[in-house]
């Protein structure tokens, strides 16, 4: 076989743009944005009964977004967007979605990090879908309305089967000293000097500075204080000197970066004998995680609890091994 | 990256929307850092819409599909791959030629993948869609 020639160059690829392509995206965002706000609002009011407490935090980011894209895309069909013009549609899409959502709900800017890459893929898949399922004749086009519908009742009816998702994060460290001198600085902690150095502290989040404690009983009252001005209220439900620190936490600052995605439920500090002057330090949080998918936010949240539990633990570490 | 979601991820093709978030991340990327191939891959798109009778449809796999008279040519995925399914002498004998690589999942079938990686890269890819459309005649007809 002979390998054959090269054919003609095809088509451009892309067209250039035009102030009514421009004027095509613009309404294309701003309307799917706007219904994607409206599921997000009609969840949050029909899932009241759930004790969510956040409207961002009822819907799947999952399903809502790939809706959003799906709506755009019918949309931009007028402007027969190329897959690189789709690509960039759906970032500044995405970017006044951002906003609005900062805007309506007061969402944190962590948190919107957080979710914009995920908010990104799933609009953009949306728009692709989208993109192939209406570029066909209108008669097609009333039979693709149905799987725009059964995402959209889908993105609604999602919440009420879902169960809540417990988790719990765990991190360990050795301390060269002995248990009863680790101890000391576990219980509560002056503030802590060293600056943070996990990035999204160093952005915003926030992060523990320091703990009070009215003492080493059942009962006792603790203060996780972090930075901004935001406690953490904690009641001490199992008290083993030297041995075992746990805490309920009863008490959650309104602070837009921590508020309704996830509640921290329990705090708890082991301390292990290694039988050679060395401590292994175990901290353990557990929460409940209220956004979804899970899959995606359950990463996040182990990767925020660790650099929390680094940074006490750390400080405990520096404390307890000075002379 | 591709090559290691396909091999030890396949159960994801069966979440409903998962292969078409897979793609569409892989799009970003590629959008993010070698747009030369999303170029490629809208010019190829041009191009196999004006060979007769090719439509596209959204692959169960992930990317866009080329179908001819509802069977499919190929498809392509996010970051630029063309998958083409072809009679296995052609296959065999452009891939002899390195002109392909072997499918990702069937080596040893029909199918062959080219990587688009610029706009010069897609009469090649529509000759393979062609090509792909002519077998099918051949089935058809036989």
């Amino acid at each position: 076989m002979v390998i054959p020639p090269p054919l003609p160059d095809p088509p451009p690829s892309s067209r250039r743009p035009t102030s009514k392509n421009a004027f095509v995206w613009l309404l294309g965002a701003l309307v799917s944005d706007a219904v994607m706000g409206g599921l997000y609002a009609l969840v949050a009011w029909l899932t009241v009964g759930h004790s969510v407490g956040s409207p961002l935090v009822a819907p799947s980011l999952f399903l809502v977004p790939f809706f959003g894209g799906l709506l755009a895309s019918l949309l931009w069909r007028r402007a027969q967007p190329s897959i690189w013009d789709t690509a960039g549609y759906v970032l500044g899409a995405t970017f006044i979605a951002l906003i609005g959502a900062a805007l309506a709900y007061a969402e944190g800017v962590i948190c919107l990090i957080i979710v914009s890459p995920l908010f990104y893929g799933v609009m953009l898949a949306g728009a692709l879908v989208g993109r192939v399922w209406f570029r066909s004749d209108m008669g097609k086009l009333r039979v693709s309305f149905a799987p725009l519908a059964i995402v959209a009742l889908a993105a609604v009816a999602e919440p009420h089967f879902r169960s809540e998702h417990e988790g719990s994060v765990t991190d360990m460290l050795v301390v060269r000293a002995s248990p009863s001198r680790v101890w000391r600085h576990v219980t509560s902690f002056p503030p802590i000097s060293a600056k943070p150095d996990f990035w999204m502290f160093r952005i915003g989040l926030p992060y523990p500075v320091e703990t009070t404690s009215a003492g080493d009983f059942v009962g006792a009252d603790r203060r996780c204080i972090f930075s901004g001005g935001a406690v953490f209220r904690e009641v001490v439900s199992e008290c083993v000197p030297s041995t075992r620190l746990t805490f309920d936490m009863v008490e959650l600052p309104d602070d837009p970066e921590l508020i309704g995605h996830l509640t921290p439920r329990r705090g708890q500090f082991e301390l292990r004998d290694n039988g050679d002057g060395t401590t292994t330090l175990v901290g353990t949080t557990w929460y409940s995680l209220h956004v979804h998918p899970r899959w995606y936010f359950d990463g996040w949240t182990q990767h925020i609890f660790r650099a929390v539990h680094l940074r006490v633990m750390e400080d405990v570490k520096r404390r307890a091994e000075q002379p | 990256m591709f090559l290691w979601v396909v091999r030890h991820g396949r159960w994801l093709a069966r979440v409903p929307l998962m292969p078409q978030l897979f793609d569409a991340l892989l799009l970003g990327w590629t959008a993010l850092f070698q747009r030369g191939r999303v170029h490629a891959m809208d010019a190829l798109e041009a191009g196999a819409l004006a060979l007769p009778g090719v439509t596209l449809r959204i692959h169960r796999l992930g990317g866009i599909e080329f179908r001819r008279a509802g069977r499919e040519l190929g498809h392509v995925h996010g970051h630029g791959l063309l998958d083409v399914r072809l009679p296995r002498a052609e296959a065999s004998e452009l891939l002899a030629a390195k002109r392909v690589r072997p499918h990702h999942v069937m080596s040893r079938s029909g199918w062959v993948s080219f990587l688009l990686e610029s706009e010069a890269d897609v009469p090649f890819a529509v000759e393979l869609l062609r090509r792909a459309g002519k077998a099918l005649e051949g089935e058809a007809s036989s």
